[in-house]
């Protein structure tokens, strides 16, 4: 599959008819056609004003065509160290939440006792809470117990209180496919229980550490409810995003998203692909 | 325990507990409990303390409007003797309007400043240096006796201990007092999240069935695509694609215009951001996604022979659904509702940015401002605990109401 069929998904979706007689079947695509176009031309309108010359963004009035606002973007200090302290952000919860996440499902799939469900309820906790609760609920620890302001630090662990669960859900979905007997054939031939953990389960476990990684970092860059309310007098990029938005939208956004639509595309194509790809394998 | 130690050996078995109990204490438990803690503080602000400082704040207020004014007459003191045009001072003077302005709330700095502006705004073109120094000097003289004031008062707060007048005990008072108009928005939020949720799951149940009973493999990829990447792409740009459709010239008027049913060229146009059907079907179009993975997730699992069969029995395509695919997906239906109805009831983008300050608030907005423009914690962290509250009895109601259980939820 190239891309270019990406670009008539909407046609591809409803023109093959199985069964002309198959009205239920008619009336789903159409009914698909409708939901997908409810979905992507709100992006196609975004993407469409970046490249429009009118300094309040819009597809209706036409001023011609422009790269400026790209470059302006350049120019955009906040909006670029914003950036920055995304990214910063976003390694700490990576490396926080990767060993949380791993330990936590290590424990839970080999724990057998009572008050498994019970661990197991608190360590999703954060998943099921909404972002501002957890955001706020950092603040004021760090703030009333140690004295720590709120900033980029408290951003960070707030962001890493979910999504560690999330890392730790992954890792359980793995830990539950593992052929233990591997790890029992490693023991019994005399391997300490630490280089069992290093050279079977570990390597056994890599794939999943890389998604979890990859999902750690786009969802502490996207996250907006939690760092608003965690992080203080700081800013990061999605934040600074939304202060600009509430005074009114200019064309740079567009440009940012224009970026962020297509590094998605290319990340969404290569994974559906990638899955395809080990299917057939 | 002895199952760990046999899998991970000693070493191993004690990180890992380690590491575990140090995300549960300090990501996960130790925050709820000091919010808990807040919630339940109250804090009396009417005590002689906290007048002092009120009082002192208010000081500092008026001395920051002195001083604006006087660089202002300064100014314009500047652009008399340079014999700057009248534009110029027009200028000047409008740049001092916006101070004396906001005045529903009449304070006594606002007072103080209102005879200033009054003479300037009517006939600045021809106040004289002399005029303009004689406003000065009373100005200058306040300036300093409010000066001298705070010193006097700081002086006295720093004699008195903290503990004097800021009382703190442990209440519901920070719940009880939730005003009429609070206690409204709470609901009023609850039943539009619950609103969106039943319409994210009108809206997808359609389509996660079409993705999870397509049999060509390429049309499943297309689809699966189609759905991770608005999936994918950030909420708030998600909302601001929004934005620009509902501004008012965007492109919903500009349709309309189309048709002819408004004229843009003579200001015709709906202003449909900031309404609250705009915060609901951004939030329904920001929040759908979350409904539609997990029902696929559970109906991609259900034996489409089952479908045949009942069909083969000849059930109606309703019954079909009813008896055959939604109790399977029950599962799924839960989480997503769950997800959805979390997300949208504690979303502090959309209202903010669709909103615009102008709709009737939603809730999350007025825990924000309790944090941080009523500078009051505790009463957001009761509100904060409300929310949560509110979403627990959510999710038992879900389990209860599914049938499933918390291991069904998470996954």
């Amino acid at each position: 599959m190239t891309t270019t069929t990406l670009d008539r998904q909407n046609g591809a979706v409803a023109s093959p008819k199985r069964n002309p007689i198959d009205w239920s079947g008619a009336v789903l695509n159409g009914y698909l056609l409708l939901f997908f176009a409810y979905m992507f031309l709100p992006m196609i309108f975004m993407v469409v004003a970046a490249f429009n010359a009118s300094p309040t963004p819009s597809v209706t009035d036409w001023q011609g065509f422009t790269f400026k606002w790209f470059e302006q973007l350049l120019h955009e200090e906040r909006l670029i160290s914003g950036l920055g302290h995304s990214l910063l952000i976003a390694g700490g919860v990576i490396v926080t939440s990767i060993p949380l996440g791993l330990a936590g499902a290590l424990l839970l799939t080999r724990l057998q006792s009572k008050g498994t469900t019970l661990l197991y309820t608190v360590l999703v906790s954060p998943i099921l809470t909404p972002g501002i609760v957890l955001g706020a609920t950092t603040m004021i620890f760090w703030r009333d117990a140690l004295g720590v302001q709120a900033g980029l630090l408290t951003a960070t662990i707030a962001q890493s209180s979910f999504i560690a669960s999330y890392c730790m859900l992954m890792f359980m979905a793995r830990l539950q496919r593992q052929d233990l007997v591997l790890e029992e054939a490693a023991l019994d031939l005399g391997a300490s229980s630490f280089f069992v953990f290093r050279r079977v389960t570990l390597p056994f476990l890599m794939p999943t550490i890389m998604t979890a990684a990859a999902i750690a970092l786009l969802q502490s860059i996207e996250n907006y409810n939690t760092t608003f309310f965690a992080i203080g007098p700081s800013w990061t990029l999605v934040t600074e995003i939304g202060a600009r938005m509430r005074f009114g939208i200019s064309p740079v956004i567009n440009v940012i998203g224009v970026l962020f639509v297509a590094i998605t595309i290319f990340a969404a194509t290569v994974y559906v692909i990638a899955g395809r790809a080990k299917e057939r394998a | 325990m002895n199952s760990l130690i046999k899998s991970y050996g000693k070493g191993l078995t004690a990180l890992f507990v380690g590491l575990t109990v140090v995300w549960i204490a300090a990501l996960i438990v130790l925050p709820q409990i000091s919010m808990v803690d807040r919630a339940f503080t109250y804090e009396d602000r009417g005590g002689a303390a906290a007048t002092l400082s009120l009082e002192i704040d208010r000081a500092y207020q008026e001395v920051f409007q002195i001083s604006t004014s006087l660089d202002d007459l300064r100014a314009e003191k500047e652009a008399l003797s340079s014999g700057g045009s009248a534009a110029s001072q027009q200028e000047s003077v409008s740049a001092l309007d916006p101070f004396a302005t906001p005045a529903p709330t009449p304070s006594q700095g606002v007072n103080m400043l209102d005879p200033f502006a009054a003479p300037s705004a009517s006939g600045s073109s021809n106040r004289t240096a002399a005029q303009i120094e004689a406003d000065e000097a009373p100005l200058i003289a306040k300036k300093s006796e409010l000066e001298a004031k705070i010193v006097t008062l700081e002086a006295k707060e720093k004699a008195s201990t903290d503990t004097v007048g800021l009382d703190t005990s442990y209440s519901l008072k920070n719940f009880t007092e939730m005003s009429s108009v609070h206690l409204q928005v709470f609901l009023s939020t609850m039943i539009y999240a619950l609103c969106v949720t039943v319409m994210a799951f009108a809206l997808c149940y359609p389509v996660a069935y079409a993705v999870a009973t397509a049999t060509s493999k390429n049309k499943i990829a297309i689809l699966m695509l189609g759905l991770l990447i608005p999936y994918a792409i950030n909420e708030l740009l998600r909302i601001f694609a929004w934005v620009m459709i509902l501004e008012k010239n965007g492109v919903l008027n500009a349709v309309l215009d189309m048709f002819g049913i408004i004229d843009l060229q003579v200001g015709e146009g709906f202003r449909f951001v900031a309404s609250n059907g705009a915060v609901f079907t951004v939030m329904v179009y920001a929040y759908v996604l979350f409904m539609v993975f997990p029902i696929y997730n559970t109906i991609d699992t259900l034996d489409k022979n089952q479908i045949e069969a009942a069909k083969d029995l000849g059930a109606s395509t309703f019954r079909i659904h009813w008896r055959v695919v939604l109790p399977h997906a029950k599962p799924g239906i839960a989480v997503g509702a769950i997800m959805t109805f979390m997300l949208s009831a504690g979303s502090i983008a959309v209202p903010e940015i669709v909103g615009r300050g102008l709709h009737p608030d939603w809730f999350s907005q007025v825990i924000y401002r309790r944090f941080f423009e009523a500078d009051s914690w505790n009463q957001g962290a009761a509100y904060s605990l409300t929310l949560l509250l509110a979403c627990v009895v959510f999710i038992l109601f879900n389990m209860a109401v599914f049938r499933v259980g918390i291991r069904d939820i998470a996954k």
